[in-house]
């Protein structure tokens, strides 16, 4: 006897249908999966042999292949457990056949028939070719994301006997209800002093500038950082929908509250594997950090400690916004398009300052090799922070603006540059930089003096001027840029890439 | 000459050939190069070593058996004929002390260094030379002077002799590099630790280019010999022989630049140090050699007045005071007061700002300005040549002097 059920699997973030097919026919007993399943996979047969045993059901003591097509693609992990236990059930005519018609059935099984919780959910139940995705409790809310209808169950017996007729389809509510509060991220009000640094965190998030801050330990560069996520605008529907879909592959969505609205914060420690920062794996390709940081804020702290290796490999996402992962049979293409925000101290002792610093040279040449990579030319904002005095830290009227403002002005500043054709300044490139950054008289003579010199480069030049046009943006300034906005740009834009002085 | 072996046998080798193959021996320094050659003569001593017959060492030298044993071994694979023409190809000439060609100078130093290899133009130490030393470990500060002092002085017909190594060394000869082409000053003088085939440190290696070019690279190590730590305190001897007068920029309290300056001492060179910031390491050693008496240097011009002293005092030697054109003394009266007083704002920042490299966030806490006023006032001081900003950092400059420009801009 046949049967086949729809169901899913997840390669990278995308979901894939699958059909389930399940063959009984006489011979001696055994139990076969073919199609390219893993290891977890191929555990299935223990699993469901048991939850049918332990739901009161029959294990035909016959020869039983399941097929999961199309053949061609690799079947990772566990949820294919309850398509194959319920194919298995029509295909042993436990269950009339055809009552599963419209049915995608997704989750993992124990061994007591109770039913769990599996990751990407999500894009899972997107590609489901089923009227009824049948999905475990944990993951309801998750799946209501995308199909209203989704269906939720707890243990094998319960859909048994719903299919059955021997019970109704049992009601399960989610979780909670489904809101987008911010509620949890650090706000900006709490930063005092940090003058500069304020403003380059604005501008990061307005313009979408890969930032740098450099300072000694305990200047507040983390606490910066944690704070940019609070300054981008909500994301759009369709940044949120891929956003949750990485986070719900990674089975880090929290979805009873529903679709990821806030931009995500990832900070990663230098110790991270590559495959933990950028994605793959041997046997499930799973998103790395850069794709969790999509849409949002991936902060690495002691940039200079991350290994050569792992900084090259920023570099792909930072061009392209997608992290492409080649593997001997499979090939995905992982959304990362993130703002990078890297803090470092000045030198490997940490103090940095003029003369208090005790590293050697050679201790500092290596340190500034390590950062010298191509990557810190992506860095439109570099700027050096300060640990604030005694006097600031407790002074209230320095208490400054609240993240909620500083989002209307960037949230403001964002719909002037799509305007453009861009999403943030930072994309602005050659002509299209030249067209909506014109520079007036005095601005262009400025960034001259400054390219004679020596002190910038051209293409240093042109980040200055994206700045510039970012600064106006928040300014609601239209037309050329004016002299001021390039002067703070180039505050904002140290030249050189050594944040020690005289070197 | 009897022959050693068949292939040295060439009747017009220099006995250099054999001086450059003793002193590449393994952990040869002066002193032992000096106790080989009071042997015999050169090519004697080098069959000697290459048999195992030296005699054995005075008490004290170091020269252990093993150490023999092991110059025996290198001897073996080593030819006098393909040492010297190694030479002739990287373009290296070789005087020995006694030679046609060895500087005067170092001839009449109390510990001179026994074959001497240059590259580029030895008739440059015949102007008057002055070294400047330093810590590797500069600030912008330090940079700035030393190449200050560097330019002005090539400009003045003076060589500037130093040690190419990083830090103060790499500015003052950058800062000579640069006022030579078409102005006629005098060419730079770089004294090396290693072999002149492989300048260390790398990074300084288009700079090293650059003093072949215009100066002179010397080295008392043969080509092929790497630059081993103990071989730098023994090359500030020659620096300090060599420089009529020695100027220290910036130094720690101990450290290379220090054992330069016991050098000079000891040679009765007069030594001038550039004052710091008394809470800054880098000045730490110089400003405790001006409160010990040294000649405080404040502006080329002093460094001239010195060498006019020494030059008199020791009689000339192979350099003449009127060589030395003394720049317009008024130049950096005139540069001081060609800035305008900056106001508003600016002013407020400049007081903030102080003498030591600040960042523009801190200059904001002491200001109390906000980002918009602060970078207009930065740019307003900067416009005005009051202050430069690199790297991240605001730095005030003193007395108008341009600032350097970033050695790879």
């Amino acid at each position: 006897m046949l049967a086949h059920v729809p169901s899913a699997t997840l390669l990278g973030v995308e979901g894939h249908p699958v059909t389930v097919e399940v063959h009984v026919s006489n011979g001696l007993p055994c139990f076969t999966v073919v199609g390219q399943p893993d290891a977890s996979c191929r555990e299935a047969r223990d699993r469901v042999r048991a939850a049918l045993l332990s739901s009161g059901l029959r294990w035909p003591d016959r020869r039983i292949t399941v097929n999961l097509a199309p053949t061609g693609l690799r079947k990772a992990g566990s949820g294919l457990d309850l398509a194959i236990a319920l194919a298995l059930l029509e295909a042993d005519k436990q269950v009339p056949k055809g009552s599963l018609v419209g049915l995608g059935p997704l989750g993992e099984l124990g061994l007591d028939g109770s039913l769990r919780g599996v990751s990407g959910v999500l894009p899972l139940v997107d590609v489901m070719d089923a009227a009824v995705p049948l999905v475990p409790v944990d993951n309801l809310a998750e799946a209501l994301l995308v199909r209203s209808d989704s269906r939720a169950v707890r243990t094998l017996r319960e859909v048994y006997e719903a299919i059955k007729g021997l019970a109704p389809w049992p009601r399960v509510d989610p979780r909670a209800e489904l809101s987008a509060e911010i509620g949890d991220e650090p706000d900006l009000s709490e930063v005092h002093g940090h003058v500069v640094a304020r403003m380059a965190l604005e501008v990061a998030a307005a313009g979408g500038h890969h930032l740098l801050m450099a300072g000694p330990p305990g200047a507040g560069k983390t606490m910066l950082a944690e704070r940019l996520p609070g300054l981008l605008p909500d994301l759009d529907e369709r940044c949120a929908m891929d956003v949750s879909r990485v986070h719900s592959a990674a089975a880090t969505l929290r979805a009873e509250q529903g679709l990821m609205r806030r931009p995500p914060f990832r900070s990663p420690h230098h110790t991270a594997s590559l495959v933990a920062l950028v994605g793959g794996g041997s046997s499930v390709l799973r998103p790395g950090e850069v794709s969790l940081a999509s849409g949002g804020v991936l902060f690495l702290d002691e940039l200079g400690e991350f290994p050569a290796a792992h900084l090259d490999a920023l570099r792909q996402p930072l061009e392209a916004g997608v992290m492409r992962v080649a593997r001997a049979n499979s090939n995905v293409t992982l959304p990362a398009r993130f703002l990078l925000v890297a803090a470092t101290n000045p030198c490997p002792c940490g103090v940095g300052r003029w003369g208090d610093c005790r590293c050697s040279p050679s201790q500092l040449a290596r340190y500034d090799r390590r950062l010298s990579s191509p990557l810190l030319d992506r860095f439109d904002i570099r700027i050096e922070v300060d640990p604030p005095d005694a006097n600031t830290a407790f002074a209230r009227c320095h208490a400054g603006e609240s993240s909620a403002i500083v989002r209307h002005r960037v949230t403001a500043a964002r719909l002037r540059a799509s305007v453009r054709g861009v999403t943030s300044n930072r994309e602005l490139r050659g002509d299209a930089l030249e067209r909506h950054a014109a520079l007036r008289p005095e601005a262009r003579e400025l960034l001259r003096e400054r390219l004679e010199s020596g002190a910038l480069t051209m293409r240093g030049a042109q980040r200055v001027r994206a700045l510039a046009l970012t600064l106006q943006d928040l300014d609601e300034v239209d037309g050329p840029l004016a002299l001021s906005s390039v002067e703070q740009a180039l505050v904002l834009r140290s030249p050189g890439d050594a944040s020690r002085p005289g070197r | 000459m009897s022959a050693a072996s068949p292939r040295s046998d060439r009747t017009d080798l220099p006995h250099e050939a054999h001086l450059i193959l003793l002193a590449s021996l393994d952990g040869v320094g002066p002193a032992r190069l000096r106790w080989l050659l009071s042997l015999g003569s050169p090519p004697e001593v080098w069959r000697a070593v290459a048999a195992g017959t030296l005699p054995p060492p005075p008490m004290g030298s170091g020269i252990t058996t093993g150490l023999a044993r092991q110059w025996r071994a290198q001897a073996a694979s080593m030819d006098p004929v393909a040492a010297w023409d190694c030479c002739a190809r990287l373009g290296i000439g070789v005087v020995s002390l006694g030679g046609a060609g060895y500087p005067p100078v170092l001839a009449d130093d109390r510990d001179p260094p026994v074959v001497l290899f240059h590259l580029g133009d030895p008739d440059v130490l015949g102007a008057p030379r002055v070294a400047i030393i330093g810590t590797r470990r500069a600030t912008g500060y330090g940079v700035r002077t030393a190449q200050m002092l560097g330019r002005e002085l090539a400009e003045a017909g003076v060589a500037v002799v130093s040690g190419l190594a990083l830090g103060i060394d790499a500015a003052a000869h950058r800062g000579a590099t640069s006022a030579l082409p078409g102005r006629g000053g005098a060419g730079p003088v770089a004294v090396v630790g290693g072999g002149l085939d492989a300048p260390c440190p790398v990074r300084n290696r288009r700079l090293a280019d650059e003093v072949v070019r215009t100066g002179v690279v010397l080295s008392e190590v043969p080509p092929g010999v790497a630059a081993a730590p103990w071989r730098f305190p023994v090359r500030n001897r020659i620096l300090a022989a060599l420089g009529e007068v020695v100027v220290v920029v910036e130094s720690a309290a101990a450290g290379g630049s220090m054992h330069t300056v016991r050098e000079a001492l000891e040679r009765n060179r007069p030594v001038l140090a550039v004052p710091g910031p008394v809470d800054s390491l880098a000045s730490e050693g110089t400003n405790q050699l001006l409160s010990e008496g040294a000649h405080p240097c404040l502006r080329t011009e002093d460094v001239l007045m010195a060498l006019g002293h020494s030059t008199q005092s020791t009689g000339g030697g192979s350099s003449s005071p009127s060589g030395v054109v003394a720049p317009p003394a008024d130049t950096g009266t005139q540069r001081r007061d060609a800035r305008p007083e900056p106001t508003g704002d600016a002013a407020l920042v400049l007081e903030a700002l102080g003498w030591r490299p600040t960042s523009p966030e801190r200059l904001a806490t002491l200001s109390g300005l906000a980002f918009r006023p602060l970078s207009a006032a930065l740019a307003e001081l900067e416009r005005l040549g009051w202050v430069t900003s690199s790297g991240g950092w605001v730095e005030r400059v003193a007395r108008g002097i341009p600032a350097p420009r970033p050695p790879d801009a």
